[in-house]
């Protein structure tokens, strides 16, 4: 909230001289003229006067004023929430139906089927999904409209694009959940009892919907960060569209507006899933009380994510082999051919040499956000409670939102990108490292070392921090393509990468406009990234299958758009005092039985 | 002469409930001390307060005549090497993830007695003092059963040459057959090695069977 109202003197290139611009391109940017735009913005007031005149703007409701329209702020943001809340809506309706459709198998049998197309369908981007739609049932079947808001025709693509992804991560979430409640005791001891299998499985639904409601926040929030990619695509005059539009041209009044909008009702969105699970659970149990156990490992056999990951790779070492800025105008928009294997853009250039060289760039940076992911995972993790509150942040935060954020802050950029998706992609590894700290200081071996004499830097240097480090590593790469995907939309949306460098997203839109005339190029980039949500989703569920040791710790990996929360232990009948000193206790039996997620 | 262990009045409280009421008692130079009582009746904790993985309450515990409760952190870490413990379960006092070469050699590393040259000559002959192969070493805690584990963990603690060992039921984790076997593995290394024990079990008979002297607690007192 502090950060959104001193985004003005956060941002570090002038605002003046954009604006001087963007209102009257011919006048030169003399220094009296930049002054006096400072004055009439009041930005010479400093980072507090700022803070405070905006706070109090707030509370009477007032935004403000667009700097580079001039239009009242409030009356924007409200027009556009209206749009969006309407697309939300459908969009909310259709993931149920879609969600409902994959979780039905699970309700009727009690197992699980079709899982992984539905985890694929998960993490397939929204605003690729959008372009998809677009192109297929708006251009060529030329069925419903492609853009604008004017009738209900309108809502149909944008609620579906958005709505899918959704829908398929609901579902993948209930059919998940499901077959373990369904292996639980109580189900045979009730079916004995004679007990109906509707009853049942009402009862099973009820006992996961705890567990789940969470979650379904997450889902909720997500759509928010969705929103922002299905309006562009549609050119739908929601609060998202507004929001990147303001963020791109630095109108710092109206981004200001548009993410409290959107934050707010991420926020709501997480807030009514807590109260839910409070009436769920009733007050009297704690969360962990009733947390479903892990999922059984869906079994992808190793060949799929091993057979993309050389289709990928292959792809991508023929195409570095070839130049991504050479121009040949004789090619433009051509077709396959010898000479250029999957066409040439609009500019001539060789979509498989922009393809190679994009996912190096994508990829490379996607590791380097991993990496420092890693590594502030490792820091945060050991201090405890710190990583659980940046989660809730981050989880409603999606990584378009900071991505607008910081855009506006240090402008579009592939370092802006990568930064957005940093600071959304830690809290997750973070909550994992804090997983693994807790359940090793609760282990007996700790105290072990105490006896043997071992100091506290030696406990954490050659126990502590190897046994988290490594699982926290083998997290961390396990969500690299879904990282990779988060970069590829800010560079969709014109947040991240700038032309003319081949990044995966930016290929997309850039070829997008000519798909009538040339689909190959849009499709190589939109089949690319689709094959990589294919493998983040493989090597999710890889991550859950293997397991070193028996006492490797739980592991808490979700999907890539779900992320692992932190419970905290279980309710112990001590006091905590006893707790604590019992933690310590080697030959201690029933209270310091570790807290497991 | 002081006896080697000397415990007076310790008081152990966990949050308002007393634990551990005014228990005194000695252990001498290479006396092997049973303390024995039913479960939840304090014996456990006792140990822990002994070794200070607990700070009691009240009470002094002098060990080599140096009172142990209010000792800095760093000195009483030197003085630890001079008094051992052997837990109950024996996966979990031992990583999950190092070799058990590795951990038995732990004390000495952290101790700085380690020396490249005759580190593993020690390593080796402490595992046969427990019984164990030289192959064992190289395998992973999860790859050993229980009773294997236990003759880990007693070569561990045996590493730096302690006085006394404090042993906390180190076989009731263990199956009838291995009992047998750990407590004769006790009785030969304390023939050999003079050193001390306090031996807390709720077995009698196999207290009676190694110990000199054997105590008994009840609701956190010993009975005279």
């Amino acid at each position: 909230m502090t950060a959104v109202g001193l985004l003005p003197w956060l941002s570090g290139r002038d605002p003046a001289l954009t604006l001087l611009r963007a209102r009257s391109a011919e006048q030169a940017p003399t220094p009296e003229a930049l002054a006096a735009i400072r004055a009439d913005l009041g930005l010479d007031a400093g980072p507090a006067g700022l803070l405070g005149g905006w706070l109090a703007g707030l509370l009477h409701g007032d935004l403000g004023v667009s700097w580079v329209s001039g239009t009242d702020v409030s009356a924007t943001v409200v027009s556009g929430l209206g749009v969006s809340l309407t697309l939300m809506a459908s969009a909310l309706a259709v993931a149920l139906l879609v969600g409902a459709l994959l979780a039905a198998p699970a309700l009727l049998r009690g197992r699980a089927t079709g899982g992984t197309p539905a985890a694929v369908l998960a993490a397939v981007p929204e605003f690729l999904l959008a372009l998809v739609l677009l192109l297929t049932v708006g251009v060529w079947l030329g069925w419903l409209p492609t853009s604008g808001w004017t009738g209900p025709s309108h809502l149909a693509l944008p609620a579906v694009a958005l709505g899918v992804p959704a829908g398929a991560l609901l579902g993948r979430l209930v059919a998940d959940a499901l077959p373990v409640v369904f292996e639980e005791r109580w189900v045979e001891a009730w079916r004995g009892a004679g007990i109906g299998r509707w009853r049942i499985t009402g009862a099973a639904v009820r006992r996961a919907m705890p567990a789940l409601a969470a979650q379904f926040g997450m889902v909720a929030v997500g759509l928010t960060g969705g929103a922002v990619a299905v309006e562009t695509v549609f050119a739908v005059p929601g609060i998202g569209r507004t929001a990147l539009g303001a963020a791109t041209s630095q109108d710092l009044p109206l981004l200001q507006g548009c993410v409290l909008a959107l934050l707010g009702l991420g926020l709501l969105a997480g807030a009514s899933a807590a109260l839910v699970r409070r009436r769920l659970l009733g007050p009297a149990l704690r969360e962990a009380g009733l947390a479903l156990p892990a999922p059984r490992p869906r079994r992808i056999p190793l060949a799929v994510p091993v057979a993309l990951a050389v289709v990928l790779a292959g792809a991508v070492w023929w195409g570095l082999l070839r130049d991504p800025y050479a121009v040949d105008v004789a090619a433009r928009l051509a077709g396959p051919s010898r000479a250029h294997p999957l066409g040439a853009d609009a500019l001539g250039r060789d979509v498989l040499a922009r393809l190679g060289h994009g996912a190096a760039a994508t990829v490379g940076t996607a590791a380097a956000v991993t990496a420092a992911g890693w590594l502030i995972a490792l820091v945060l993790g050991f201090v405890p409670g710190v990583a659980a509150g940046f989660s809730d942040v981050a989880n409603a935060l999606p990584p378009v939102l900071t991505g607008m954020l910081v855009a506006a802050v240090t402008g579009p950029g592939s370092g802006t990108a990568a930064l957005a998706v940093t600071l959304v992609s830690w809290p997750p590894l973070a909550a994992h490292a804090a997983a693994l700290v807790q359940e090793i200081r609760a282990s007996r071996f700790l105290s072990a070392q105490r006896a043997i004499g071992a100091g506290p830097l030696w406990v954490w240097t050659r126990h502590v921090l190897p046994s988290v480090a490594g699982p926290v590593a083998r997290h961390a790469v396990l969500r690299l393509p879904g990282i990779a995907l988060a970069l590829a939309s800010l560079g969709f949306l014109g947040l991240g990468a700038r032309p003319p460098s081949p990044e995966w997203g930016l290929l997309l839109d850039e070829s997008a406009d000519y798909v009538e005339r040339a689909p190959v190029p849009a499709l190589a980039p939109a089949v690319a990234l689709a094959l990589l949500a294919a493998l983040a989703v493989c090597l999710s569920s890889l991550g859950t299958t293997r397991r070193t040791g028996p006492r490797s710790p739980g592991s808490v990996l979700a999907s890539m758009k779900v992320r692992p929360r932190v419970l905290p232990p279980a309710p112990s009948p001590v006091s905590p005092s006893v707790r604590c000193s019992r933690s310590v206790a080697p030959g201690g039996r029933s209270a310091d039985r570790l807290p497991r997620r | 002469m002081t006896p080697l262990l000397d415990v007076r009045d310790l008081v152990v409280r966990y949050g308002t409930r007393q634990v551990v009421d005014r228990v005194s008692f000695t252990v001498g130079a290479g006396e092997a001390v049973g303390l024995v009582g039913p479960s939840g009746c304090g014996k456990s904790t006792t140990a822990l307060a002994v070794l200070r993985l607990l700070q009691p309450a009240a009470g002094t515990v002098r060990f080599a005549g140096v009172d142990l409760t209010h000792l800095p952190e760093r000195e009483l870490r030197r003085l630890r090497p001079r008094f051992q413990p052997v837990f109950q379960d024996p996966h979990g006092a031992l990583s999950p993830r190092r070799r058990i070469r590795d951990q038995i050699a732990e004390p000495l590393r952290v101790h700085g007695r380690w020396s490249r040259a005759d580190g593993p000559a020690r390593v080796d002959e402490l595992m046969e003092r427990v019984g164990l192969s030289p192959a064992h070493g190289l395998r992973l805690p999860h790859e050993l059963s229980g009773g294997q584990c236990q003759r880990v963990v007693i070569a561990r603690a045996l590493a730096t040459r302690p006085e006394l060992l404090v042993l906390d039921e180190p076989t009731s984790a263990l199956d009838p057959s291995l009992r047998a076997e750990i407590l004769n593995l006790l009785m030969d290394l304390r023939a050999s090695l003079r050193v001390g024990f306090l031996l807390i079990s709720h077995d009698h008979a196999a207290v009676r069977h190694v110990s000199d002297r054997v105590l008994t607690m009840r609701d956190g007192r010993l009975i005279p």
